[in-house]
């Protein structure tokens, strides 16, 4: 788990709650970014069967943000890297690639992302002890 | 025409066709009279000129017949002349040499018949040797007089005849020269040029041929055949010229080439030249004159085929370009890469020191914090090695307090004292407040060498001294200087030259072992020269240790600008940072901009806990430029993030502006390389703070804009 959420950033957050029994702080930011990534999740999946680079590249870096402040450190990376691709470059932003590369690479960090996201989320989930998006969380 | 008129009338015409004695040999015999001649004895014999008109009248030539005929008949092409240089008298053999009647010469002057029928190779040197054999009395001769249309050389032997002092006749006869030239008694001669012409023959590589005085090609060789295309029958014959592009020869460039050429006695070039396939190499190109007896007969040119060494000098300098870009760049993105988990640990240490730790648990945390710091310090190192290496470095003008930015410094250079050595500073009274220039920068050359300084003293001190005084050259500038004098170990006289060259490191590690990359000095020097300044070092003069010196020119501020806050990150720790901004909080006004709801939630909370109470939100730039709009007096302080829908910060922050509203604007932004945060400046916001966002590192930038 150490490789997907960074610990420090992760508990700047949980320091942020008011009250460290009841996390309402921190679990209502998390299920927020739950709600988010999945929605994120799928403008991708439309953005790429639509070939929109542009759009791509801008939700991969607004996923970015918040999964930088949350220390979800692999979606983060996923996230940068589509971002990148969606601005024609290569993984690490220096280089331009072609569009067509773009979108086929685009489409294994998508992948990549949501599955390193579908980790932290069951961890995250269990971490909070709220385990299906359907049932408990709502009490936000 | 007398004889003195004619030399008169010469030298009145012909100035550009100055006689050239050195064409004309004395006999060696005669050397010593020819001599005194030169350093001007006034020899009685010698000034014969002036009487020879005189003279001629009274000793009438008697014509005697048959003594006239020897001069006619003789086997030798001979002209006579008498002392007013008419003809009086040619030989038959002379006119079948020249192809003249005896009716067209004789009473010509001989100064006006055609050179070549004298023979002589010019008239310039026709006079001269007149002239010597006339004030010499003795005979002169012209040697290798070559005449193209009998394909042979001659000699020119000029007899003056004296009767007493008058002259009476001149002779001239021209003799052949029977020196065979190409199977010569000269074999030594023959046995160099013939050597000459084999190795100039076998060279492949080079195109040596000779062009006469006015540019033709007249001789080729196999490398020129090579390297030029064409063969020595299609070429002999042609103006140099077909070798140069059309600009060029529109340009004369080809004729310019010989001119300086003769005026230099060489000419090199180097430029594009074409074959005759209309193909192009990258040339160099000697050009020389070639003298014969003093005479110019043309030149020679050397020409070298660099095309393979220009391409390959190319692609070195691309390649040692692409490879210094590669360098920086992954310098760059590197230092970014290790920078973010560096900032999770520094945030999650400074947590940790926040909270209950025993002693122990203390004191390791403590080391933590170090070690961070001077790998942070490490990191940033680099990427601004990076950027300055690279050129992309620039400075922001902004208004600095020497005073406190020395005062910060030293504050903050406290804590690394060895116990013992004291830290002063000395600044004069009349110091300016404040100067406009790159506080960041001025502040990070001061913590350097004043870190430097507290680093390598053991025992005694560490004295600073800042002075400034208006530039000579710009009166609206200062010149501030700053020396940081130590006791320390100083420099060993090895490093001297190469302390401020980037990665070099001097320190005595068999003593102890101190850290860096070896990157400070070298940041510093360039960093110096970017404020237009530079930094130096001597050694202590009282004892051991250094002298380093830093100069920056700065801008003067005449009035005060009224902008409250102070130029330097405050010191003091967080617990009391955030004890003194809980106090000041309440009563400001925040705007928060961000457009992503997590991050917009965590900023919030954040700032909640700062004790701010008045947090207004907007979701994108355009939101905010509405909010700053309605009410432009009431915000504190903006928190912009970069990259937003509708309207980005950096927009958003240009139409604040444009309204005259100087409110303070932090960038919020998730790019570690400094050149962007400059761009963020450039464009109006005041301050940046890097994503994710450190508390404490937020707790100081509000405070540096919102504390009084």
């Amino acid at each position: 788990m150490k490789e997907h959420i960074d610990k420090a950033t992760f508990d700047q957050i949980l320091e942020m709650d008011d009250d460290p029994d009841d996390r309402d702080f921190s679990m209502g930011i998390v299920v927020g970014f739950f709600e988010q990534a999945e929605g994120t999740f799928k403008k991708m999946e439309k953005a790429l069967e639509k070939k929109d680079l542009k759009e791509l590249s801008s939700l991969g870096h607004f996923l970015k943000g918040s999964s930088a402040t949350l220390g979800l450190t692999k979606v983060k990376d996923a996230c940068e890297e589509i971002q990148n691709y969606g601005a024609g470059k290569d993984k690490t932003g220096t280089n331009p690639i072609t569009e067509e590369d773009s979108l086929k690479k685009i489409d294994e960090s998508l992948a990549t992302c949501q599955a390193d996201y579908k980790v932290v989320e069951k961890s995250l989930r269990k971490f909070f002890g709220v385990e299906n998006d359907s049932e408990k969380n709502v009490d936000k | 025409m007398s004889l003195r008129d004619r030399f008169l009338n010469l030298s009145m015409h012909d100035r550009a066709q100055t006689v050239n004695l050195p064409l004309i040999t004395t006999p060696p015999e005669d050397n010593d009279m020819a001599l005194s001649e030169l350093k001007g004895d006034p020899k009685p014999s010698l000034r014969t000129n002036d009487n020879c008109a005189s003279d001629a009248e009274h000793v009438t030539p008697q014509h005697d017949a048959s003594l006239y005929r020897i001069y006619r008949y003789t086997p030798v092409p001979t002209i006579v002349a008498d002392a007013n240089l008419s003809i009086v008298e040619v030989s038959d053999s002379h006119l079948a040499l020249s192809g003249q009647t005896r009716d067209t010469l004789l009473n010509t002057s001989i100064c006006d018949i055609a050179p070549s029928i004298v023979p002589v190779p010019d008239t310039a040197s026709l006079y001269g040797a007149i002239r010597a054999a006339i004030s010499t009395k003795q005979i002169q001769l012209i040697d290798d007089i070559h005449l193209s249309d009998k394909k042979s050389y001659f000699r020119l032997q000029v007899t003056p005849i004296f009767q007493d002092r008058a002259l009476i006749y001149i002779v001239f006869e021209a003799h052949k020269d029977t020196r065979d030239r190409s199977d010569s008694q000269d074999h030594h001669h023959a046995y160099v040029n013939e050597t000459y012409k084999i190795l100039v023959d076998t060279v492949k590589d080079y195109a040596i041929f000779m062009l006469d005085t006015r540019g033709n090609i007249t001789t080729w060789n196999p490398g020129a055949a090579i390297m030029k295309g064409y063969s020595a029958s299609e070429i002999i014959g042609k103006h140099f010229s077909v070798f140069y592009s059309p600009e060029d020869r529109r340009n004369n460039k080809p004729g310019r080439g010989l001119a300086v050429c003769l005026r230099d006695g060489r000419m090199e070039d180097e430029g594009w030249r074409y074959r005759q396939d209309g193909s192009r190499f990258w040339a160099n190109v000697m050009i020389t004159p070639v003298y014969e007896f003093g005479r110019h007969v043309g030149f020679v040119k050397v020409t070298r085929d660099l095309t393979e060494r220009k391409a390959a000098e190319g692609r070195l300098i691309a390649a040692f370009e692409e490879s210094s870009r590669l360098k920086t760049d992954f310098l760059a993105n590197m230092s970014h890469e290790i920078r973010t988990p560096m900032n999770g640990m520094r945030l999650a240490l400074s947590m940790l020191t926040d909270t209950e730790l025993d002693n122990n648990q203390r004191e390791y945390a403590s080391i933590l914090e170090d070690s961070t710091s001077v790998l942070l310090q490490i990191i940033n190192d680099i990427l601004d090695y990076s950027k300055l290496s690279s050129g992309s470095f620039s400075l922001t003008s902004d208004i600095v307090e020497v005073e406190s930015v020395v005062g910060a410094v030293v504050r903050n250079c406290k804590s690394c004292l060895k116990p013992g050595v004291t830290l002063s500073c000395s600044m004069p009274p009349n110091f300016p407040q404040t100067m406009r220039g790159d506080p960041l920068r001025y502040r990070q050359v001061l913590q350097n060498l004043i870190g430097n300084a507290v680093k390598f003293t053991e025992k005694g001190h560490v004295k600073i001294s800042t002075s400034f005084a208006i530039d000579t050259e710009d009166p609206r500038m200062y010149n501030v200087s700053t020396e940081v004098v130590d006791s320390g170990v100083g420099v060993p006289g090895s490093a001297i030259n190469t302390m401020f060259t980037p990665f070099t490191r001097f320190a005595d590690t068999t003593r102890r072992k101190y850290q860096g990359t070896g990157l400070g000095l070298s940041i510093c020097k360039s960093l110096a020269e970017l404020m237009n300044g530079s930094v130096g070092y001597r050694p202590n003069p009282d004892g051991p240790g250094s002298v380093f010196w830093f100069t920056a020119k700065m801008g003067r501020t005449d009035t005060r600008v009224s902008m409250r806050r102070s130029s330097m990150l405050p010191t003091d720790s967080s617990e009391n940072l955030i004890k003194k901004l809980r106090e000041v909080a309440p009563r400001k006004h925040i705007l928060l901009v961000e457009d992503n709801l997590v991050n917009h939630m965590v900023m919030l909370k954040l700032l909640q806990s700062f004790g701010f109470e008045r947090i207004d939100a907007a979701w994108d730039g355009a939101e905010a430029v509405r909010l700053v709009k309605q009410t432009p007096l009431s915000y504190n302080v903006v928190l912009m993030d970069i990259s937003m829908p509708v309207l980005d910060g950096l927009e958003a922050t240009s139409q604040i502006r444009s309204m005259n509203i100087d409110v303070p604007i932090i960038a919020l932004t998730g790019n570690a390389l400094k050149g962007d945060a400059e761009t963020y400046l450039a464009k109006g916001m005041n301050d940046y703070l890097g994503k994710p966002v450190h508390r404490n590192h937020l707790l100081q930038v509000l405070w540096k804009w919102l504390g009084t």
